[in-house]
């Protein structure tokens, strides 16, 4: 029988030498099929341990790029007019911007903020989950930055998931898989959700001959814990329209396009984007939730949306009839759009409001592009 | 609540067209430097040939869940949730799309919202299992769920040296609630954030624009000193980590497991996983290695059908699929037959 240290040199000198880490691992645990405690445990998993298990959010933070530029200035670069019209419609006048800073190290703030904001220790994670929409530093979803979050925050013990698709809605799959896992398993207490977008250059104006939206650059992280007091996640519906899976996507740059340069940009087929109905989509499924809890939409004091545009904040309010006091639009101007991070920074911002009382119910909206519509419903 | 989990159906296809491993050395010319004293890559792998599509990945995922669906005599319209699990990179750029949606739309599953997991490599079955699991035991709205993949490689990356050489193919599975054959009993999931940047593929931005017929960017790019020094020494013990936690979920000893699913990388890695757990190699479906070699994450289904379909599985046996992926993430789940 050869030594433990023996066996560490060994494997170290020769690399991939199988036959001597399984010497290793034997000798230095012993025998898996022996080393299994023969006591019943409880079954976690499956019996049912999440009823009236509450999960909350703890805590958020984002971070976005000191350096930001007046969208003039951006659509002058990428060769686009800009009217007053279009200024309007828009309703955004500068956007964040990368400055040598890297999507997963903005990612990294945010998730050190947030934690620290929630008290909670990289430690005591047990499930980073990544709800970031645009390509990330690698091709996605071979690599993943929430490896590196994980790392970098010393959430040694956690694991680590991420969700596609459906622009900004997918902070709201993130949030309800999240909020699931959580409510699921009781040896799960804090999940850490984190994103990170960073446009792709040349590529922030959305739909050129006829912009839709500006885009920015940022990150955010929300901190998720089973059995929280407060701002508790008592609901979400997500639905998606097959048909529109297309909608908003970068067609080049992967296995269907490897070859042209000029498709590696995010497209909106802005003629099925106005076609799909997209608030009406999210009415129906605000009053699904709204009927399970209860309530009616009257009761909600407050509605966090996204920053597509001026225009389509204008239009969400119009259908679910709401007052501008009701639904923060300040970040738009400033912001533009940052993909899931509008919810976020809307968020914060709406829990900064003092009309806000404990208890009151606030909904989270996002039509993810008329793909991916999304509601959750929170208690703050 | 009532959370039992089943496995209604699993289903697979593979792409016609097949290659011979000694045609993928000869194109792609993996290294030849010996692994150990007594492994050589191109001679001791065990992969005969594997299936190359050549039609697109999410077609090869359609296919598969066509078959599913098809054998459960299910409506896609009671679908709930669908879930894409591929692991390597797909017809457009994640994480902006997935090809969950083209299914929903193709199926007809008009009643679903579809996502997909994008993390856990070769682990991303367990992920979102347990993923899927959670919301279905959360939550009564969400009692049918169809989890896929599809993967094709870029041509002339089908060789993983020094691990495997990659087959193309989709997998399909589909979960019902209150289904009480096949259950899921647990899920053990863990990641090694470390290891984040030992294995990746580039992506466009990193293309040379001088050589656009180098396709290389699209390519897995291993780093193989920190696979050696860091991933390798770990993965037993990893592997132990996630096994165990299945198994203590449920009161269940490593003894109570009559068959293991475990990745088709190589023929050294099998035996290497067997002797350090002292299964016995019958235990373990490595039939397919030969045949197919490593489908990413869909090996954890195809071998799983095929062992079901060759009668390695029989009724009331308890069965580990487990799991390596790049990231570098562990997965166990346990299913009671």
């Amino acid at each position: 029988m050869v030594s433990k240290n023996c066996l560490s040199d060994r494997a170290d000198s020769r690399g991939c030498a199988t036959e001597v880490l399984v010497e290793l691992f034997l000798l230095d645990k012993g025998d898996f099929a022996n080393s299994i405690d023969g006591t019943w445990l409880e079954a976690l998993f499956m019996d049912g341990v999440m009823d009236g298990v509450a999960v909350g959010v703890v805590s958020a933070a984002s971070r976005l790029p000191s350096h930001k530029h007046a969208i003039a200035e951006l659509f002058q670069v990428e060769g686009v007019d800009l009217t007053e019209e279009i200024i309007s419609r828009l309703g955004v006048d500068e956007v964040p911007l990368c400055n040598g800073e890297s999507g997963s190290d903005l990612a990294v703030a945010a998730a050190r903020e947030a934690l620290e904001r929630a008290g909670i220790a990289g430690s005591e994670v047990n499930v980073v989950v990544d709800y970031t929409i645009l390509p990330q530093e690698y091709m996605v979803p071979v690599w993943n930055m929430s490896g590196k979050v994980q790392h970098e925050v010393g959430a040694e013990s956690a694991f680590t998931i991420g969700f596609s698709g459906g622009g900004s809605s997918n902070f709201l799959v993130a949030l309800n898989f999240a909020a699931a896992m959580l409510a699921a398993d009781e040896k799960m207490k804090n999940a850490l959700l984190v994103a990170a977008d960073v446009t792709i250059p040349g590529n922030r104006v959305l739909n050129p001959s006829a912009p839709v939206s500006v885009l920015g650059d940022g990150a955010s992280a929300v901190v998720l814990q089973r059995g929280a007091t407060a701002h508790c996640v008592l609901d979400t519906e997500l639905c998606s329209d097959g048909s529109n899976h297309d909608v908003y996507c970068i067609p080049g740059g992967c296995l269907a396009n490897p070859e042209d340069p000029s498709l590696y940009r995010l497209v909106l087929d802005k003629a099925r984007y106005d076609a799909a109905p997209k608030t009406e989509t999210l009415l129906r499924l605000a009053q699904r939730v709204l009927d399970r809890a209860s309530l009616g939409l009257e009761d909600i004091k407050r509605v966090v949306y996204t920053n597509v545009s001026a225009e389509d904040q204008a239009a969400f309010q119009q259908t679910f009839g709401l007052g501008p006091e009701r639904m923060c639009t300040s970040n738009l101007a400033g912001h533009g759009h940052l993909q899931g991070t509008d919810l976020v920074l809307n968020y914060l911002s709406t829990l900064e409001d003092s009309s806000l009382l404990p208890g009151d119910p606030v909904l989270i909206c996002s039509h993810g592009m008329g793909f991916m519509a999304g509601v959750s419903l929170i208690e703050v | 609540m009532n959370a039992t989990i089943g496995i209604l159906d699993a289903a697979y296809y593979l792409p016609p067209k097949r290659k011979l491993l000694a045609d993928i050395f000869r194109d792609e010319k993996p290294q030849d430097d010996p692994l150990a004293a007594n492994v050589d890559f191109k001679r001791d792998i065990g992969i005969e040939a594997v299936h190359v599509a050549e039609e697109p990945a999410s077609s090869v995922a359609l296919q598969a869940c066509r078959r599913v669906v098809e054998q459960a005599q299910i409506d896609p319209r009671d679908i709930d949730v669908i879930v894409d699990f591929t692991s390597i990179p797909e017809d457009y750029i994640a994480p902006t799309w997935c090809a969950a949606g083209l299914v929903q739309k193709e199926l007809g599953a008009t009643r679903a919202f579809a996502t997909a997991i994008n993390t856990g490599g070769c682990a991303s079955y367990q992920q979102t299992l347990k993923s899927v699991c959670s919301l279905m035991s959360t939550n009564d709205r969400f009692n049918l769920a169809l989890l896929f993949a599809g993967d094709k490689v870029p041509e002339f990356n089908h060789n993983y040296y020094p691990v495997t050489v990659v087959c193309d193919g989709g997998g399909a599975v589909l979960l019902k609630k209150n289904h009480p054959r096949r259950v899921i009993l647990s899920v053990e999931v863990a990641t090694l954030g470390k290891l984040y940047d030992v294995w990746r593929v580039p992506g466009f931005p990193h293309r040379d624009p001088d050589h656009p017929e180098d396709h290389s960017w699209m390519h897995v790019v291993g780093d193989i000193p920190r696979f050696n020094s860091e991933v390798i020494p770990a993965n037993l013990f990893m592997f132990r980590k996630v096994m165990r936690g299945a198994l203590q979920r449920v009161g269940k000893k490593a003894a109570d497991v009559q068959y293991y699913i475990y990745p088709t990388f190589s023929s050294w890695d099998q035996r290497a996983f067997c002797r350090a757990f002292m299964i016995p190699l019958e235990k373990v479906y490595t039939d397919g290695l030969g045949r197919h070699g490593h489908l990413q994450e869909t090996d954890m289904v195809l071998d799983y059908v095929d062992a079901m379909n060759e009668g390695h599985i029989r009724d009331g046996d308890l069965v580990m699929l487990t799991t390596n992926g790049a990231g570098f993430s562990w997965g166990a789940a346990l299913i009671q037959h």
